[in-house]
């Protein structure tokens, strides 16, 4: 029974965690930029095809975070330039463009990769015994790793000079701009990071679960709830989003059911949607 | 009396709408091929959508079987032609194809590989006007008329497979876990019965929306339930999901699981080191030890090549499809629907699957309980000759 | 009128002819994307129109499916069927009126968060329609549904979904040149400005959406006997997007867009999508260029044609001026110990003052003084933390929008106006608010209108007489006056003016203050103006109020506050004047 708590924590533990990991990438594009990006969950899949050929071209797992990084990079780069660029401060416009850009990368990867289940080894087996409870070793170190990343990202954007260049720019755009700021140049690179995280959570959950084409579309619409219930532009808002949709999925598919799990994050995300669609931490 | 006009108005219509349609479309009525005589088959495969990763191996299968009828000289000595359209598409949609293969493209009988929504738009839309054969694996009950069944139901899969896995393996608890709509709830219907009848019994049973893709509140469940076979009725990606989960939290040691629709490609998902203790029970695998299947595996790789997709029971049902049709105008004598229903019971083909006897427009047909090793399956047991349970007139 | 009739007829005889040119099943086909398309026109009334995008329309058309499938599978083609049948246009408009409702009110935005609510709606219905078996059928759906009054799904029914199309057009585009169209079309343009012209923009878009509801269900009710069978996929995230992306296609700005957008794009991939493998990636990126580049749709292209039309000016009809306006005049208007403050910030300071006759009232100070955050806390732009604002007496506690019935009217500060509204429906909105009554806003009578304060202001400023020409196309000048004009005609008791002569020429200026003044003496009105420039306070005000850090730093007549010492330390202090 006690194992069974332990077990059950530490999956609604590692739920929170990949959710905040899927979020991320979205919770700077669309927090920052205010770009409501609907192609999120197709550069997750980006990620998740380059690990794949990274294996299929017989390298090793480990430089698939490398290549993503390339990968996500120049796409990201090529797409802030020639499509979002035209779009900021036209959130309708955005919403659609960016959900035909969806269709577009999907189909893309439809017919590079076929339709077909992807199969990516794990790159590290075995499990830990932690309490008792048996618990895989990949997901060990991925919350790890998430920790490192969403810190890391935390660090930079609190105390480096180029985060306070982007900062500054969403604060007053303007103002950024007559003080010399390249807010053209700042945004396209915001977009690129958007895109790299994405793309890195893409890579490292590819190993957990199935990979194909369509499978973007998931990840799109946790993150959005993620972000609309815990407030964007804020990384504890990132969090506790999390926490509410992993915990209460999760939650209720321990007490009653997935679908019971399923209707409830549906509910409370239009619930937050309607009434506070600031989220909980709101940037001030 | 109002009826009655109202159909002869629709067999008016249908004469004129072929012509007009023909016109419409562009399509010319003096086609050489269906005017010489030729056999037209419509196949409704996915092509696109969830679905759409069968549509290559369903294709190819077709196309095999019309090969091999035509060279023994073509059903009631008429060359087989076969027409693709998508069925990977919403009802409506599916609908629209059914209408136009009959009308526009005129073809003689309809071959459908598609979820049970879009047979039932499909039913909707042909009215019994020609022969339609639904292939895949599904939850049984479909007997509209002029509608012959192929593909496996759940008393197939499961009634022979469920004691023998009690008695084999201990399989005594089982957990169901599937998607949450018809062929998962009523697939687990039928399996309650037989696990009660081996005095085995149900520890859980969980049915998930379509995009969830964490299973881990299940797999605590399975855990703390000390069941000792799953039962999988998940399709796709969530199959996929659920196994390397369940792999990855180190049950497929001690734990047993059954899927009735995990063919070759959801295997190659799930990936070899996920795939130990996984059965899975069909009407069809890749590799079957039989001389007809070998043979047939043979041909279709002479004919596909090396990048010839991969064997499954979804795709070959197209081939049993093609060959049902073949059999029952043989034992009809002449391709007229009436004539073809009126004698269609109790007609027998050898296939890939072995001999395959048409029961209540459903078929008597092998059973195959495969191992996973890796990622290919090998039969370990073959129960011959299963009844569908099915009760149509 | 005559051209309305004639164009719907004739496009009615257009759709009914078509079946003889295309055959039966081209006809069954186009009879399907035609339903489609009269959900398209509710989502291109939200989307073009009003300004908001529904994301789940489908949650309406599947909801009117249901209904009609059940319905007609439980009594056929007895006489029960026809009420219940009602219900599937019914259930789906108040459905979708009461989401819009609960939504909208007491918003002044429609952001993309109303279009996510939609959309996590469409996935819950398609869940719900999966996994409740008994009603819905589940994922197999509800099959065997029987014609439709006898309707053959091949015939005849086609001819009843063309009428119910070209009904649904008609009735679009009667509503749209309704008052209320007007309206839906100002939200638009200005929300903000429209709830201060006193008008519930909440309500009004719920309104919008009930419609568009009502039309999605109205597609889904024929839709049940045209297919025989509905399923959950109706329902879903799938064909609430493949809505957006015809409407898109097609020009949401006009109605028949939507309509070819259906048709084209639609019936164009279920022909192609089995030939032409790359063919939705084709559409991907022509929706993606139509969202960059054409945003009126393909139908735009064709804009420049259609916009040649005028619509006949026809004789106008007075209406009364408002009985209160003359009667005492003025209000009193009390601040007491106003505070405002968000965060830390504090806005306002124990602000307090108090008006209480008719008159011109100027507000000065220097930048950041909380003149126009008092207009704003008084207009509920900004919270009231403390204190309490009285008008006549009675505290202010009231829905923004209902300001404007207690005579408080307001110019910002850049003009806000409706760039892509006809003057003469500029002249109107004001015109109408608190005047007349809910049903007449479908009474296109209205259009013609006309008060003696519009017809006094239209001889000072005769550039408002091109009644035909957009807003846009005024200069900054004059959308200042246009602005004030609108706050004028609503015939106001409280008038708040932020730096109306801000921008203007000389003339202009001059022109400005005559009429402002005029019209405060004709009409016992009270008039607050915050200005800076100090020659227009001087030529204007009876009486100022300066404002320093939130708080009333003195108050008095020109003359007194030139010589008041602490005026003039805080503005030698630096701050500008």
């Amino acid at each position: 029974m006690e194992s069974l708590l332990v077990f059950n924590s530490l999956n609604i533990l590692y739920e929170v965690f990949s959710l905040l990991l899927v979020a991320l990438g979205l919770g700077i594009i669309f927090g920052l930029l205010r770009v409501m990006n609907m192609a999120h969950g197709e550069f997750i899949s980006l990620g998740a095809f380059t690990a794949v050929s990274c294996q299929m071209a017989g390298l090793s797992y480990w430089v698939a975070f490398p290549a993503t990084l390339v990968v996500c990079g120049s796409i990201g780069f090529l797409l802030e330039r020639f499509l979002i660029r035209q779009l900021y401060n036209r959130p309708f416009d955005t919403l659609v463009a960016t959900w035909g850009l969806s269709i577009l990368l999907r189909k893309l990867l439809e017919l590079g990769f076929g339709k077909g289940y992807q199969s990516l080894e794990l790159p590290l087996s075995g499990s830990v015994s932690i309490w008792g409870t048996g618990y895989p070793a990949y997901r060990l170190l991925l919350m790890g790793f998430i920790v490192i990343l969403v810190g890391g990202l935390t660090l930079w954007y609190n105390r480096s000079s180029a985060a306070m260049r982007v900062k500054a720019m969403i604060g007053n755009p303007e103002l950024a701009e007559s003080v010399g700021l390249n807010t053209q140049r700042l945004a396209c690179l915001t977009f690129i990071c958007g895109v790299c995280c994405a793309g890195l959570a893409g890579t490292l959950l590819a190993p957990l679960y199935s990979v194909y084409p369509a499978m973007g579309l998931d990840y799109l619409l946790r993150s959005f709830f993620i972000l609309v219930i815990g407030g964007v532009g804020n990384l504890w808002g990132l969090f506790t989003g999390a926490a509410i949709i992993g915990g209460l999925q999760s939650g209720l598919a321990v007490l009653v059911n997935q679908t019971a799990g399923y209707f409830a994050v549906l509910i409370v995300a239009i619930i937050f949607l309607w009434r506070n669609p600031d989220g909980i931490f709101h940037r001030a | 009396m109002k009826n009655e006009n109202n159909l002869n108005r629709r067999n008016f219509l249908l004469s004129t709408m072929a012509a007009s349609t023909a016109l419409a479309t562009g399509t010319s009525l003096l086609n050489p091929a269906s005017a010489a005589g030729s056999l037209k088959i419509g196949l409704m495969i996915p092509l696109s959508g969830p679905a759409g990763l069968f549509g290559p191996s369903s294709k190819n299968c077709a196309e095999l079987a019309a090969e091999t009828i035509n060279n023994r000289g073509g059903i009631m000595g008429r060359p087989v032609e076969l027409v693709f359209a998508d069925a990977g598409v919403p009802p409506a949609e599916a609908t629209k194809t059914a209408i136009r293969l009959m009308l526009s493209e005129r073809v003689d009988a309809i071959i459908g590989m598609h979820d049970s929504a879009v047979r039932a738009a499909v039913i909707g839309a042909l009215k019994a006007k020609i022969p339609y054969v639904y292939t895949p694996v599904y939850e049984g009950g479909e007997c509209a008329k002029n509608t012959y069944v192929v593909g496996e139901t759940p008393p197939q899969q499961l009634a022979p497979v469920i004691p023998w896995l009690a008695q084999n393996k201990g399989v005594n608890k089982w957990y169901m876990i599937g998607n949450d709509y018809n062929w998962p709830r009523l697939s687990n219907e039928a399996a309650k019965s037989y696990i009660a009848s081996v005095g085995g019994k149900v520890v859980g049973e969980q049915y998930l929306p379509f995009d969830v893709n964490n299973f881990d509140a299940n797999i605590a469940q399975i855990k703390d339930s000390g069941a000792n076979g799953v039962l999988i009725t998940l399709v796709g990606g969530a199959s996929v999901g659920f196994n390397r989960s369940f792999a990855g939290f180190g049950l497929a040691d001690s734990v047993y699981r059954l899927g009735t629709l995990i063919e070759e490609n959801t295997l190659l998902g799930i990936g070899a080191e996920n795939s130990k203790n996984l059965f899975s029970s069909a009407g069809y695998f890749g590799n079957i030890n039989t001389l007809e299947n070998q043979n047939f595996v043979q041909r279709f790789q002479e004919k596909f090549g090396a990048k010839a997709p991969v064997l499954n029971t979804l795709g070959q049902s197209c081939y049993q499809g093609v060959l049902l049709l073949e059999a029952m105008a043989k034992r009809a004598g002449q391709w007229d629907k009436a004539k073809l229903a009126a004698t269609a019971e109790g007609t027998t083909f050898d296939s890939p699957r072995g001999t395959v006897t048409l029961r209540n427009r459903h078929v008597d047909t092998n059973v195959y309980l495969a191992e996973a090793n890796g990622v290919s399956f090998e039969v370990v047991k073959t129960f011959p000759n299963i009844g569908s349970g099915a009760t149509c007139s | 009128m005559v051209f309305f009739i004639a164009r719907n007829l004739g496009l009615l005889a257009v759709l009914w002819t078509l079946p003889v040119l295309i055959g039966d099943y081209n006809t069954y086909q186009l009879g399907l994307y035609l339903l489609y398309a009269v959900a398209a026109v509710g989502v291109a009334v939200c989307w073009g129109q009003v300004g908001f995008l529904p994301l789940g329309q489908s949650v309406f058309f599947g909801l009117g499916a249901y209904i009609s499938g059940w319905s007609l599978r439980a009594f056929g083609e007895s006489w029960q069927v026809w009420p219940l049948l009602s219900l599937a246009v019914i259930v789906p408009a108040l459905s979708a009126w009461l989401i819009g409702w609960l939504v909208f009110q007491g918003k002044k935005e429609s952001g993309p968060y109303f279009s996510l609510i939609t959309l996590a709606l469409s996935m819950l219905a398609f869940q719900l329609a999966t996994s409740w078996n008994s009603i819905t059928g589940g994922f197999n759906g509800l099959s065997g549904i029987p014609e439709f009054g006898g309707l053959d799904s091949f015939g005849s029914l086609y001819y009843l979904i063309a009428f119910c199309l070209v009904l649904a057009l008609a009735g679009s585009s009667w509503l749209l040149q309704a008052p209320l169209g007007t309206l839906w079309r100002a939200i638009s343009q200005n929300e903000p400005r429209l709830v201060f012209l006193g008008y519930s923009t909440g309500t009004l878009k719920a309104l919008a959406f009930g419609y568009s509801g009502a039309l999605a269900g109205l597609g889904g009710m024929f839709y049940a006997p045209h297919q025989g069978l509905v399923t959950p996929d109706l329902c879903g995230f799938i064909l609430a997007a493949e809505l957006v992306v015809w409407t898109a296609v097609g020009g949401r700005k006009s109605l028949l867009g939507p309509v070819s957008g259906v048709v084209l794009v639609g019936l164009l991939t279920s022909e192609l999508r089995d030939v032409f493998a790359y063919w939705e990636v084709l559409v991907a990126l022509l929706f993606i260029g139509v969202v960059l580049y054409l945003p009126n749709g393909l139908s735009g292209i064709f804009k420049p044609l259609s916009g040649l039309k005028k619509t006949k000016i026809s004789p106008e009809i007075a209406i009364p001026a408002r009985s209160s306006v003359s009667a005492n005049g003025g209000l009193s208007l009390l601040f007491d110990n106003v505070s405002s403050q968000i965060g830390t910030v504090h806005i306002l300071n124990k602000l307090s003052f108090h008006i209480k006759t008719a008159g011109i009232y100027c507000m000065i100070g220097p930048n950041g003084a909380g003149k126009t955050s008092s207009f704003n806390v008084l207009s509920g732009e900004l919270p009231l933390s403390d204190g309490t604002i009285q008008i006549n007496g009675q505290p202010l506690k009231l829905a923004q929008h209902r300001l404007s019935a207690l005579g408080i009217s307001r110019k910002f500060q850049f003009p806000s106006i409706f760039p892509e509204l006809t003057l003469r429906e500029h002249l109107s909105i004001p015109l109408w608010s608190n005047q007349a009554k809910a049903h007449q806003y479908l009474d296109h009578r209205l259009h013609r209108w006309r008060s003696q304060v519009l017809s006094s202001l239209l001889i000072q400023f005769p550039f408002l007489s091109n009644q035909h020409n957009l807003a846009s196309a005024l200069s900054h000048g004059e959308r200042q006056i246009l602005e004030l004009v609108m706050t004028l005609i609503a015939e106001p008791k409280l008038l708040l003016l932020d730096e109306p002569c801000a921008g203007l020429s000389p003339q202009e200026t001059k022109h400005v203050i005559e009429t402002i003044r005029e019209i405060t003496q004709e009409n016992n009105l009270t008039v607050i103006i915050i200005e800076h420039d100090m020659q227009l306070v001087r030529e204007l005000a009876e009486h100022l109020f300066v404002l320093h850090q939130g708080n009333l730093l003195a108050e008095g007549n020109v003359l007194e506050i030139q010589n008041n010492e602490q005026v003039k330390a805080v503005y030698a202090g630096g701050s500008k004047t």
